[in-house]
């Protein structure tokens, strides 16, 4: 693997961090195999890579939805399946297909998990509309049931739900599939204001465009491995998609 | 946090279409069965009057007690038994009282009116034990694999929620969704008893109260059901058709199932081999008492009227005698039957409690006086009667028995004998077990319906612990 851009020793310690991270799964295939990176503050880190590359996994690892073979995924600082309900409450994630309750509104469905995000009394309406609209939801599908949504309206739904939540990490799991460009755009958009709000934004993507815009560190990963990673400096007049390709071709 | 979980269920459940359908046929059937059922019940009342003055009637104008030969008494209907029939349309509701004779209870109100024995009533208990259990399966078949399914399960669960808060939650909120709102027309069908007319006692009141409780339960024990299959199978399309299959065995096969298993495990004769049996002991005994007849020699020496009657004394004491032996012969073989019977019943109802329909159905009917209990109920009441009639035919006619001697009298001046009069016979009052003893009896199968909610949560409830939510 290609080494990563260099970290400052000065600044904080990362929020999401995978070391070692291995998943073996019971039919006993290696899902993961000694994954490292660390998403700092204010940082995105993008994972690239084809379907079944891991990316998957290693976002279920950080939200312990599975337990690691070997290694940690750690969020600020804590090992995920050490004590998973304290990480969840650090963390904040977005699937690639948002499947809200469809016969809530946008607001209804936000309440909900805020509450479940730890807000407990939940928001004041106004803070809902506010991050709604925020999410690029205009006010007059603030109280539309979700079953009227398109796909990006949901999406955007759900980043609104990561938003509210408040949570310093962010994962997203192929975030932008199947948005239309102009839904893309406005949800890098979004991404790219969190980001500066100084939150760690862990993404898998299939979108080498998309990655190479918004994110910091970019990892190619194949067949469980991180075969690549580096920083938007250094790729900085590359071609990442012949890069990218040589990668998935074997040429690399 | 579950508090959350709860009021999302709830609003979820009551805003989803297939509540409002749910919602809308519920009450209407609810409704309608209070209503058919107390209409019904006020019928029954004015058929059970108009019966109970018929058979005095029949009575009028008699001039001796020994021609009263089919005097008959009646089970009276009682207001729960429209709500919950059991088998209050199938047993017999009218015993002919005869002084010597076995009783027997006939007519039966399918027996009067088989039409309705086609497709049964449409009572409480069936709206409960038949639609609201698919209505607990159509809410919750896909209540964790279905959320799964959709993705919110993993949405949910990437926030720091207990698993155990979570599928709680669940039951409770499922739960309160759909019962608070059948409530309503519930409690609307409790005032119709009020506003028709319809008079019920405190422990009736009581006794209707915990009929809806066990009914509760039981749509409970569904809903949780329902949900350890979500928990258990991987499509919500694999959990609705295992929850059809448990539905049917539930309701339709374990109950019958068991009662046939009980029939060939415990053999009951038949009231025909009964009847064939008790025959021939009474041929035998005739052919006894023939001889005894033919070898009677009265006393000699006595006018024509102290012959006649001696006698009628050595009749009366060999027919008392026989009837007697009869008597105790029968007895003894209806009471073994009575007792294989009760063996029989409670194998049959301890295999059929395997399913919970079966146990809401004897909680219910043992409530609302409609189990099988009520048919014995009536034939000890009507064998007690028997005995007051008994002795108020004897001191009426001087015999004990039906044996009645033909006497013709001559040379005698006719003088006018007057009719007796009907109303001085004892009068039938049915004495029902108190409510008591009925929230007694039921009490069993209400903690077992408590039972199945417990069993059916906690293997959901553990399930859901190591489940997989992505």
């Amino acid at each position: 693997m290609e080494s990563a851009g260099k970290n400052d020793m000065s600044r904080p310690a990362p929020l999401l961090e995978a070391v070692n991270l291995t998943k073996r799964y019971d039919d006993g295939v290696l899902a993961l195999d000694h994954l490292n990176f660390s998403v700092f503050p204010g940082q995105t880190y993008a994972m690239l890579g084809a379907n079944g590359a891991g990316k998957t996994t290693a976002i279920n690892l950080f939200l312990n939805f599975i337990d690691p073979t070997e290694g940690e995924a750690r969020v600020d600082g804590i090992p995920s399946h050490m004590d998973p309900l304290l990480i969840r409450n650090k963390v904040s994630y977005v699937s690639e297909n948002v499947m809200l309750y469809m016969n809530f509104s946008a607001v209804q469905n936000l309440d909900f998990f805020a509450r479940l995000g730890g807000r407990s009394k939940g928001c004041g309406r106004d803070e809902y509309r506010d991050v709604l609209r925020r999410a690029g939801l205009d006010d007059d599908c603030h109280d539309r049931k979700l079953r009227t949504f398109s796909k990006g309206m949901r999406q955007k739904c759900g980043i609104a739900i990561a938003v509210i939540k408040g949570a310093p990490a962010i994962l997203l799991d192929e975030p932008t599939s199947g948005l239309d460009p102009k839904a893309a755009y406005e949800f890098i958009n979004l991404l790219d204001s969190l980001r500066s709000e100084g939150r760690a934004i862990l993404m898998s993507t299939h979108d080498i465009f998309r990655a190479r815009d918004i994110a910091d560190n970019i990892g190619i990963m194949k067949e469980g491995r991180l075969v690549m990673q580096r920083s938007r400096k250094e790729l900085e007049g590359e071609d990442l998609e012949k890069i990218y390709l040589d990668y998935m071709s074997g040429l690399s | 946090m579950i508090g959350t979980i709860v009021k999302k269920e709830l609003f979820e459940i009551i805003g989803s279409k297939k509540f409002h359908i749910s919602f809308a046929v519920c009450s209407a059937l609810v409704m309608l069965a209070f209503y058919a059922g107390i209409r019904n019940h006020q019928a029954n009342v004015e058929r059970y009057e108009a019966s109970k003055a018929d058979n005095l009637r029949k009575l009028e104008g008699l001039k001796e007690w020994n021609e009263v030969d089919n005097f008959r008494i009646f089970l009276p209907p009682r207001p729960l038994e429209a709500l919950v029939s059991g088998v209050s349309n199938d047993i017999g509701r009218t015993i002919a009282i005869r002084r010597g004779s076995e009783l027997a209870a006939d007519g039966s109100r399918f027996g009067d009116d088989p039409v309705f024995a086609i497709f049964g009533f449409l009572d409480l208990e069936f709206i409960f034990q038949i639609v609201l259990s698919l209505f607990a399966i159509l809410f919750a078949y896909d209540s964790v694999n279905g959320e799964k399914e959709r993705g919110t399960l993993r949405l949910a669960f990437s926030n720091s929620i207990p698993k155990s808060s979570y599928i709680l939650g669940k039951w409770i909120g499922s739960f309160v969704a759909i019962c608070l709102p059948l409530m309503i027309p519930v409690l609307i069908g409790c005032l119709m008893p009020l506003v028709l007319g319809v008079e019920l006692d405190g422990g009736e009141w009581l006794r209707l109260g915990l009929v809806i409780l066990s009914g509760l339960l039981f749509f409970s024990a569904f809903l949780a059901m329902s949900i350890m299959v979500s928990v258990f199978t991987k499509r919500s399309s694999s959990s609705f058709l295992v929850l059809l299959v448990i539905w049917i065995f539930a309701i339709l096969i374990i109950p019958r199932t068991a009662v046939i298993l009980a029939a060939r495990a415990v053999d009951v004769p038949s009231v025909d081999e009964l009847a064939s049996s008790k025959s021939s002991f009474s041929r035998q005994l005739i052919m006894e008492d023939r001889e005894k007849i033919d070898g009677y020699r009265g006393s000699a020496n006595q006018d024509m009227d102290a012959m006649m009657q001696e006698f009628q004394e050595f009749m009366n004491s060999i027919h008392d005698e026989r009837q007697s032996k009869l008597d105790a012969f029968n007895a003894r073989l209806n009471e073994d039957r009575r007792n294989r019977q009760r063996v029989q019943e409670n194998l049959g109802f301890g295999l059929a409690r395997v399913s919970p329909a079966a146990t809401f159905t004897l909680a219910a009917t043992a409530l609302a006086q409609t189990s099988l209990g009520q048919k014995e109920r009536f034939l000890e009441e009507a064998e007690r009667f028997q005995e007051a009639y008994k002795r108020f035919m004897l001191e009426k006619t001087g015999v004990a028995s039906g044996f009645r001697m033909l006497k013709i009298r001559i040379g005698e001046e006719t003088e006018e004998i007057a009719a007796i009069d009907p109303g001085e016979l004892p009068g039938f009052d049915f004495h029902p077990a108190s409510a008591g003893e009925y929230v007694e009896n039921s009490m069993p199968d209400i903690g077992l319906l408590l039972i199945f909610n417990l069993v059916f949560f906690a293997l959901a409830y553990f399930r859901f612990l190591v489940y997989d939510v992505r």
